[in-house]
C-alpha cells in the first residue's frame, strides 16, 4: 500500500519533468518573438515540478496512515474490474470501425455486463446489450443523424 | 427586454418543452445514480444534442443540467448518497425526514424550495446579466488574463486542507492546454508526432473520461457492497406547518445562494453549505438540525438551485466558467457553436435568454415531474448499478467518437478515465483540472497579446483600476483560506488553554 500511496505522487512528478524537458525542446518561433511559445510551457512546467515535489514529501509524511480508498483500491475484485474495463475499451477501439458500430457495440456491452453483473445473469445481459446497443444505434444514427461505423 | 421575450418565446415552443422535459427526466435519472452528479450527467448526455439546431440543443442541455441537480437531491434523501457537492447538504436533514417516514414530505419540499430558488435567481439574472456584459466589453487581454487567474485561483482556493493538490491539478490542466500548435505563431507543441493532437486535446474527450469513465471506475470500489433499501415514499406533499417553517428559509437562501453563485469558484456546495448554516443560526429549534429539520433541507436546496443560475452569469457574460459543471456546459456550448462571452449579449442575444428562460421553464416541469412522476422515478434506483455502469461506459464511447469520428479519442478517453479515478482515490480536485484545460489556452494567448501590446512591460497588469482590483481579489482568494485556518487554530489553542487552567 506504502508504493501505491506514492506511486500517483511520482506519476506526477513524471509528467512535471517530461513537461519541462519536452518545453525545452519546443522549436522557436519565426513569427515574433522566438521564444513566445516557450515561456508558459516552462513557466507552468517548473510551477508543477515544485508542487509536485511538495505534494510527494506530504505524501512521504503521512505514509503510515490507512488510506481507505487505497486499501479498496487493491482489494477484492476492484484492480480485476477496473482492468477488464480498460482492456475491453481497447478491444472495442480496435474493433469499432471494422465491424461496425452495432456488432462491436453489442460484443463490447455484452462481455462487459457478463464480466461485472456475472454469469449467472446470463438473460438480462444478453437482453440489455442488444436492446441496448440497438436502441443507441437508432437513436444516434437514424434519430440524431450522427454517421457511425 | 425584447431578447428577454423572444428567448421566453424560444423556451415555450411545443417542440422545446419536449425537449426539456426528455432533458429534465433522463438528467434526474443519471444525477440520481449514486456517485454521479450534473456535471457528469450533461457529460455523458451531450452525444444527443449532436444532430440538433442549436437553441433546442441548448434547452436539452439546461434541461438535462437541472433535472440532474434535482436528482442529486432524490438520491441524497432516499439513499443518504449526494449525486455531487452540491446536494451534500441534503443529506443533513433530507435522509433523516426519509427515515422518519417523511420521504415524500422531504421530496416536495425540497422540488418546491428548488423552484422557488430557480425563479428568484432567473429575476436576479435579468436584472444583471446584461449591465455585467456591458461591463465585460471594457475588458482587455491583460483584464482577461487576470479574470481566468482569479476564476482558477478561487477555484484552487475551495480545495480547503488539499490546496497543493489544487495547484497540481490546476497546472496539469494548463499544461495539456497547451498541447497542439500555437495559434500565434504556428510552432507545434507536445504533439509527439502524432497528428491527431495537432488540434490539441479536446476537453470533452478528458470531460467525459474523467466525469464519466473516472467515476465508473471509482464506483467499482464499492460495486459489490451496494445497499439494497426499501424506499418507501408515500403522498408527496408537505404539511402546512411545514411550509410556515420552510418559506422563510427559501426565500433568504435564494438570493444568498444566487449571489454565492455568481462569485467565480463558488457554487452550488457553497451556496448550501451558508445557507444551511444561516437557518441553523437563525432557528429557534437548532437541535432538530440533522435530525430532520424540514428548513434544513428547503434552505439549501433554494440555495443551490439559485447558485446553478446565478452561476451562469460569469459563464454566459464573460466565458469563464465557474466550476466543473459549468465548466461542461462552458464545452457543451462551445461544441454548439456558441462563444459565451460579453459579445454573445451583443450578437446572440436570444440565445443567452433562451439559456436563462428555458431553466426557468425546466424548474416549473421538474416540480410537476419529480412530484407527480417521483414514484416512478425512484424506481430506476432499483436498476442494478452492475447494470447502468456499463452503459455509462458505453454511452461515454459513443459521446467521444462522435466528437471528432476518430476511434484514437478512445485511448484518450481511457487515459484520461484513468487518471480520473486515481484523482479521486487520492482526493485531487477535479474542477480546476477541467477549468484550467478549458481557459488555458484563452489565458496564455490573453496573457501574449497584453505582453505585446506593452513591449514586455508587465506592468500593464497593473495599468488600471479594473486589473488592480482583480490582482486584488486573487490574492484574497489565494489567502483567505490560510487566514481562516490560522484563525481557526489560534481559537483551537486558546480554547484548550483555557480548558487547561
Amino acid at each position: 500500500m506504502k508504493a501505491i500511496k506514492l506511486a500517483f505522487p511520482a506519476v506526477l512528478l513524471i509528467i512535471s519533468c517530461t513537461f519541462l524537458i519536452a518545453s525545452f525542446n519546443v522549436p522557436k518561433a519565426n513569427l515574433g518573438n522566438p521564444n513566445g511559445p516557450l515561456y508558459f510551457p516552462i513557466g507552468l512546467s517548473v510551477l508543477m515540478l515544485v508542487f509536485s515535489i511538495i505534494y510527494t514529501i506530504q505524501e512521504l509524511k503521512k505514509l503510515n496512515h490507512e488510506n481507505v480508498q487505497i486499501r479498496e483500491l487493491i482489494a477484492g475484485r476492484t484492480p480485476k474490474l477496473i482492468g477488464i474495463t480498460v482492456l475491453l475499451g481497447i478491444g472495442y477501439a480496435f474493433i469499432f470501425e471494422r465491424i461496425g458500430f452495432l456488432f462491436a457495440t453489442i460484443l463490447f456491452l455484452g462481455a462487459l455486463l457478463f464480466f461485472i453483473n456475472g454469469v449467472k445473469k446470463w438473460k438480462a445481459n444478453i437482453i440489455v446489450s442488444i436492446c441496448f446497443s440497438f436502441i443507441s444505434w437508432y437513436a444516434f444514427s437514424e434519430l440524431l443523424g450522427v454517421s457511425l461505423p | 427586454m425584447n431578447s428577454f421575450l423572444n428567448g421566453f418565446m424560444n423556451s415555450v415552443e411545443p417542440i422545446n418543452i419536449l425537449w426539456v422535459i426528455i432533458g429534465g427526466i433522463l438528467g434526474t435519472i443519471v444525477g440520481m445514480l449514486p456517485g454521479l452528479g450534473p456535471a457528469t450527467a450533461v457529460a455523458v448526455l451531450i452525444p444527443i444534442t449532436f444532430g440538433m439546431d442549436p437553441v433546442s440543443a441548448i434547452i436539452l442541455m439546461a434541461a438535462i443540467y437541472y433535472g440532474a441537480m434535482y436528482g442529486g437531491s432524490r438520491s441524497s434523501i432516499l439513499l443518504n448518497t449526494p449525486g455531487d457537492g452540491s446536494a451534500i447538504a441534503a443529506t443533513f436533514d433530507g435522509y433523516p425526514m426519509a427515515r422518519k417516514g417523511q420521504a415524500g414530505q422531504a421530496l416536495a419540499i425540497s422540488a418546491v424550495a428548488s423552484f422557488i430558488g430557480g425563479v428568484i435567481a432567473v429575476v436576479g439574472f435579468i436584472f444583471l446579466a446584461e449591465p455585467l456584459a456591458d461591463f465585460a466589453l471594457k475588458f482587455g487581454p491583460a483584464e482577461y488574463f487576470l479574470l481566468m487567474l482569479l476564476t482558477l485561483s478561487a477555484i484552487v482556493s475551495l480545495s480547503l486542507g488539499k490546496m497543493v493538490k489544487g495547484f497540481i491539478a490546476m497546472l496539469l490542466g494548463l499544461l495539456l492546454s497547451t498541447i497542439g500548435i500555437d495559434t500565434q505563431t504556428g510552432v507545434y507543441r507536445f504533439t509527439m508526432g502524432i497528428p491527431h493532437l495537432s488540434d490539441g486535446i479536446d476537453f470533452l474527450i478528458v470531460i467525459i473520461g474523467v466525469y464519466a469513465i473516472g467515476e465508473v471506475l471509482y464506483n467499482f470500489l464499492t460495486i459489490d457492497k451496494e445497499k439494497k433499501e426499501k424506499k418507501e415514499v408515500g403522498k408527496v406533499w408537505f404539511t402546512k406547518e411545514q411550509w410556515k417553517r420552510s418559506k422563510w428559509p427559501i426565500l433568504r437562501s435564494g438570493p444568498l445562494g444566487f449571489i454565492v453563485g455568481v462569485l467565480p469558484g463558488a457554487g452550488g456546495s457553497i451556496a448550501s453549505m451558508i445557507s444551511y448554516s444561516t437557518e441553523k443560526q437563525l432557528s429557534k429549534k437548532q437541535e432538530e438540525f440533522g435530525e430532520g429539520a424540514v428548513e434544513g433541507l428547503a434552505a439549501p436546496e433554494s440555495a443551490n438551485n439559485a447558485a446553478s443560475v446565478g452561476a451562469l452569469i460569469p459563464l454566459l457574460t464573460m466565458g469563464i466558467p465557474g466550476s466543473g459543471t459549468t465548466a461542461v456546459m462552458l464545452g457543451a456550448l462551445i461544441m454548439l457553436g456558441l462563444r459565451p462571452g460579453p459579445l454573445l449579449f451583443e450578437n446572440q442575444p436570444e440565445i443567452a435568454w433562451t439559456l436563462v428562460n428555458s431553466m426557468f421553464i425546466g424548474n416549473i416541469v421538474l416540480v410537476i415531474v419529480n412530484i407527480l412522476l417521483v414514484g416512478l422515478l425512484i424506481k430506476i434506483l432499483d436498476t442494478p448499478a452492475k447494470v447502468l455502469y456499463p452503459i455509462i461506459v458505453l454511452l461515454a464511447f459513443i459521446g467521444t467518437y462522435t466528437l471528432s469520428y476518430n476511434v484514437i479519442d478512445f485511448f484518450l478517453l481511457l487515459i484520461f478515465g484513468v487518471f480520473g479515478l486515481f484523482m479521486k482515490v487520492f482526493d485531487i480536485p477535479i474542477a480546476p483540472l477541467v477549468l484550467a484545460l478549458i481557459v488555458g489556452a484563452e489565458m496564455e494567448q490573453n496573457f501574449r497579446k497584453a505582453v505585446l501590446s506593452s513591449d514586455g512591460n508587465l506592468s500593464i497588469f497593473v495599468s488600471n483600476p479594473i486589473c488592480i482590483g482583480l490582482i486584488i481579489l486573487i490574492l484574497l482568494s489565494l489567502f483567505y483560506p490560510l487566514v481562516i485556518k490560522a484563525f481557526k487554530k489560534k481559537a483551537d489553542k486558546n480554547n484548550l488553554e483555557k480548558r487547561v487552567s
